[in-house]
């Protein structure tokens, strides 16, 4: 909430660390991963597609991090939950309001690997 | 690096620590030089090791240029006695230096020579602290060889840090543990968003911050002097070495971290007011 109120006040975040911390973001998942754009791009429309089996998601807030801890590396997909898909039609209402942002629970997946 | 003098009854052999950065200009032989020389300051037995074979600069950091006369080479092919080979600080009794040879080639020693070379001095020192040229080849994985922990230097720029990240991977993957020395940081650009914060670099590599060191003009002229930057305590480089020095022997000392704080006080700072 505070973040869209500075953004309203402010303008679009000029603080180069912020463009310094995406670039990076991307080029350590790769150095990290070994997977290619392509690749990457593929894992990640793929990870979408299982996970809106089950859960109607909130796309724009999906985000794969590869992260090291001491001895293990954790894939680690955090993917904004918006509504449960309970096969049924159950109160879908709720995928539609306001906006997500503020909105939505977060539900993590996390998936460890040692690699 | 502070469990081992906890094990009172094994045998007392001096840690080894492999200072890397994989990228070149970050500060690894300063801190190398400083560390070593605050470590000898807190009483501790120090060597430190050039590993950088045909570029050496840790005697330089030091003011020892003009006393060598044997290398690390020269122990590593057994031409001359361990103890012929490393030259005492002029400004401490308990730090020592073993220079790089200048002369040979990155390869001209190997893995099991540069173990051979540290197994000498473990008994007489407690700490080894080996200063990694720049890279990842050759030099890189001599240095590392027989280190029980690293300390991955960088500085909040992208390139060093995307760097530091291969090389703590790599280590990883040799079962070496890595701390982080962010060096050369400027609260000043930290507080107007033109530079990473301690906590940015910390969630970026996600491992343990050693130290924190400012940017800091003491750093060129005590290098200049040949003087570790940790005797002039008025240097904030100085200081952070001298604190880092009290985490390696195990001591709590906060890392600071002067982070951008708070919406109310980003608000205010935009709005030009000094909270």
């Amino acid at each position: 909430m505070f973040n869209a109120l500075k953004k309203k006040l402010f303008g679009e975040s000029n603080e180069s660390k912020e463009t310094a911390k995406s670039r990076l973001h991307f080029v350590l998942v790769q150095d990290r991963t070994g997977l290619t754009n392509e690749e990457m791009a593929g894992f990640r429309e793929e990870m979408v597609k299982v996970i809106e089996k089950y859960f109607v998601i909130d796309k724009e807030g999906f985000d794969i991090k590869y992260h090291r801890l001491a001895d293990t590396t954790t894939l680690l997909i955090n993917s904004p939950v918006i509504v449960r898909r309970s096969g049924s039609a159950s109160k879908p209402s709720r995928v539609t309001d306001s906006e997500p942002e503020n909105d939505t629970d977060t539900e993590t997946a996390a998936v460890a690997s040692n690699v | 690096m502070n469990t081992r003098r906890d094990n009172a009854g094994k045998k007392d052999l001096g840690e080894v620590i492999v200072i890397t950065s994989g990228k070149g200009g970050v500060g690894k032989t300063t801190t190398t030089a400083s560390l070593g020389a605050a470590l000898a300051l807190r009483g501790q037995r120090v060597l430190v090791v050039d590993a950088d074979i045909g570029l050496r600069n840790l005697d330089m950091m030091l003011g020892l240029e003009n006393r060598i006369v044997f290398n690390v080479v020269d122990v590593a092919k057994k031409i001359c006695k361990p103890a012929q080979a490393i030259i005492k600080s002029k400004k401490s009794n308990n730090l020592y230096l073993l220079p790089a040879s200048q002369t040979d080639d990155k390869d001209v020693v190997d893995e099991a020579e540069v173990r051979y070379v540290l197994e000498q001095f473990r008994r007489e020192f407690h700490y080894i602290l080996v200063d990694s040229p720049a890279g990842i080849e050759q030099g890189f994985r001599n240095a590392c060889a027989g280190a029980e922990s690293a300390i991955v230097v960088t500085t909040p720029e992208v390139s060093a840090i995307r760097d530091a990240d291969r090389v703590v991977g790599l280590l990883s993957s040799k079962g070496i543990e890595s701390k982080l020395i962010i060096n050369r940081i400027d609260f000043e650009m930290v507080r107007r968003g033109d530079m990473l914060s301690v906590r940015d670099v910390q969630d970026i590599l996600g491992i343990e911050i050693l130290g924190v060191v400012e940017r800091d003009d003491q750093i060129i002229s005590a290098a200049n002097c040949g003087e570790p930057v940790v005797y002039n305590q008025k240097s904030k480089a100085g200081q952070a070495f001298t604190r880092i020095a009290a985490r390696v022997c195990g001591e709590q000392v906060p890392v600071p971290t002067f982070d951008s704080g708070s919406f109310w006080s980003r608000i205010s700072r935009k709005l030009g007011v000094n909270a």
